[in-house]
């Protein structure tokens, strides 16, 4: 049987009514009162971070640079207060070095929260994971850094990042494998972004590289990451490593080699890299058109210009650019090639736009 | 080593990020320099204009303005401001950069982590340099 409200009895239903709306009141003020309190609780804790920040970075100054780390400890840093003091240390950790980065180690490692490290590397909050990893490299914590290569396969992309940031500042080259790993395992779009992450490694990276990566010819994924850091480092001693890699016929892998020989700028090599201007594709087309203007300087321009005629777009762009980058002389062959009526009405686009360019940005 | 800093010798700090700027500034003010903060490179290059400073540290990556475009900036000036020495800091180990702030000319590079001590001995050199004429 169905009750419709008309059959309530008129008091009754008013009474209802009355009741709903005083839980409704009640409910959207107890909701209020959570709220206000929850800022209430932020405010406070904000203004005790900014008390304290204040307080410490002017202890900080005279630890550090006044001998107040000689002449006796920071100080008390409550319990409470113990993880915003190790906030307060991480703003300084990728500033300062020597001397000054050992006494902010020290100021950690008196804050006693280390030890809680191997538990919070495997917390089930990625924050903690993550801010644990954090301290291990920030804080150069030798006994730890073992810990750090299983979370490289962390399911939160962030604690993954931060576990690879940590074991490069390690500098040891042990942890060069499983970082390297780590980067092949990402997107290749992502790979080019992480090259920063593996050059805090430093500059004995490339020759551990060079020496362990498995060969070229059946797996070259590692050595394209190998040419980008190469070019990004300019790194003349992996030149010959490059050259070979250049036979190689893979097209990522000549792609990236193409612009290392580009940034080394030796011009010896521009006869290795000229038959690539001849490829079938585009890609490497492309990227020589960009390494010649570089390596051959002026001798370079019959070559740009014949490839300032390539029907892809990109290389006859590279090939004006590398003109233009060449400055008079370079300018003076795109002012012909934009001038003659029987070269191809692509390369005379390209050409004027590229003339254009460089006297809008003052270069001719 | 003993640094002995003319007095009123005013260097202008161009950092974005707030505690490294006070903490160079308190190294830098206890070798008894007197010390400008700028947060950019347009609020460095506002503070130069009404001020006169002797030397010049700047943060590569900052927002509106960065430290490269600043020291085109600053070298685009007549002398003497235009002759400032600059000293360029940034946490960007990329060699490309270096060779492009140097050309651009700056003085001098330096990549963070930095040793407060190195950092204030390169200052040092480069006020030298500048008070010979070099």
């Amino acid at each position: 049987m169905i009750i419709r409200p008309v059959d309530l009895p008129e008091g009754l239903l008013l009474q209802i009514l009355l009741w709903a709306t005083v839980i409704l009141i009640g409910l959207v003020g107890a909701l209020i009162l959570f709220g206000a309190a929850i800022q209430f609780r932020r405010d406070r804790q904000n203004r005790h971070r900014i008390a304290c920040f204040k307080d410490w970075e002017v202890r900080l100054a005279e630890h550090l640079f006044r001998g107040g780390h000689e002449q006796g400890p920071f100080g008390e840093i409550p319990d409470p207060d113990r993880w915003l003091f190790r906030g307060f240390l991480f703003r300084y950790q990728a500033t300062l070095a020597g001397r000054e980065a050992e006494i902010l180690r020290d100021l950690y490692l008196d804050l006693g929260i280390h030890t809680s490290l191997p538990e919070r590397l495997q917390s089930r909050q990625a924050r903690r994971r993550a801010e644990a990893a954090r301290e291990v490299g920030a804080f150069h914590l030798t006994g730890f850094f073992a810990l750090l290569p299983p979370l490289l396969r962390d399911p939160v992309p962030f604690v993954a990042h931060r576990a690879a940031q940590a074991l490069t500042r390690s500098q040891d080259l042990a942890y060069a494998g499983p970082v390297m790993d780590w980067v092949l395992r990402e997107d290749r779009y992502q790979r080019e972004r992480l090259l920063r992450v593996l050059e805090g490694f430093g500059p004995d990276l490339l020759p551990w590289l060079d020496a362990h990566l498995p060969d070229p010819g059946t797996d070259p994924e590692p050595w394209i990451i190998f040419a980008l850091l190469a070019g990004s480092r300019r790194h003349r001693e992996s030149q010959p490593r490059l050259l070979e890699l250049l036979t190689i016929a893979r097209l990522d892998l000549q792609v990236s080699v193409l612009k290392a020989l580009a940034a080394l700028a030796d011009p010896t090599t521009y006869g290795r890299v000229l038959p690539l201007a001849g490829h079938g594709a585009w890609e490497i087309r492309a990227q020589a058109a960009r390494a010649l203007g570089v390596l051959g300087g002026p001798e370079a321009i019959p070559d740009l210009l014949r490839l300032a005629g390539d029907p892809v777009y990109e290389v006859r762009r590279n090939a004006a650019q590398g003109l233009a980058d060449l400055g008079h002389a370079g300018a003076a062959a795109l002012g012909w090639l934009a001038e003659d009526p029987t070269a191809d009405p692509f390369a005379r686009d390209m050409a004027q736009e590229r003339l254009e360019w460089a006297d809008e940005r003052g270069h001719l | 080593m003993s640094r002995a800093w003319p007095e009123h010798t005013r260097i202008l700090v161009v950092e974005d990020d707030l505690p490294t700027a006070r903490i160079i500034q308190a190294r830098l003010e206890m070798e008894g320099l007197e010390v400008l903060v700028a947060g950019n490179g347009i609020e460095a290059l506002d503070l130069l204009q009404r001020e006169d400073v002797s030397l010049i540290t700047t943060d590569l990556m900052m927002p509106a303005m960065n430290g490269f475009r600043l020291v085109q900036e600053v070298r685009d000036q007549p002398p003497p401001k235009g002759r400032i020495p600059i000293l360029l800091i940034s946490s960007n180990q990329n060699e490309q950069d270096m060779v492009r702030c140097l050309a651009a000319g700056a003085d001098d590079y330096m990549t963070k982590p930095i040793s407060a001590q190195v950092l204030v001995e390169r200052l040092w050199r480069l006020f030298e340099r500048s008070r010979r004429g070099g």
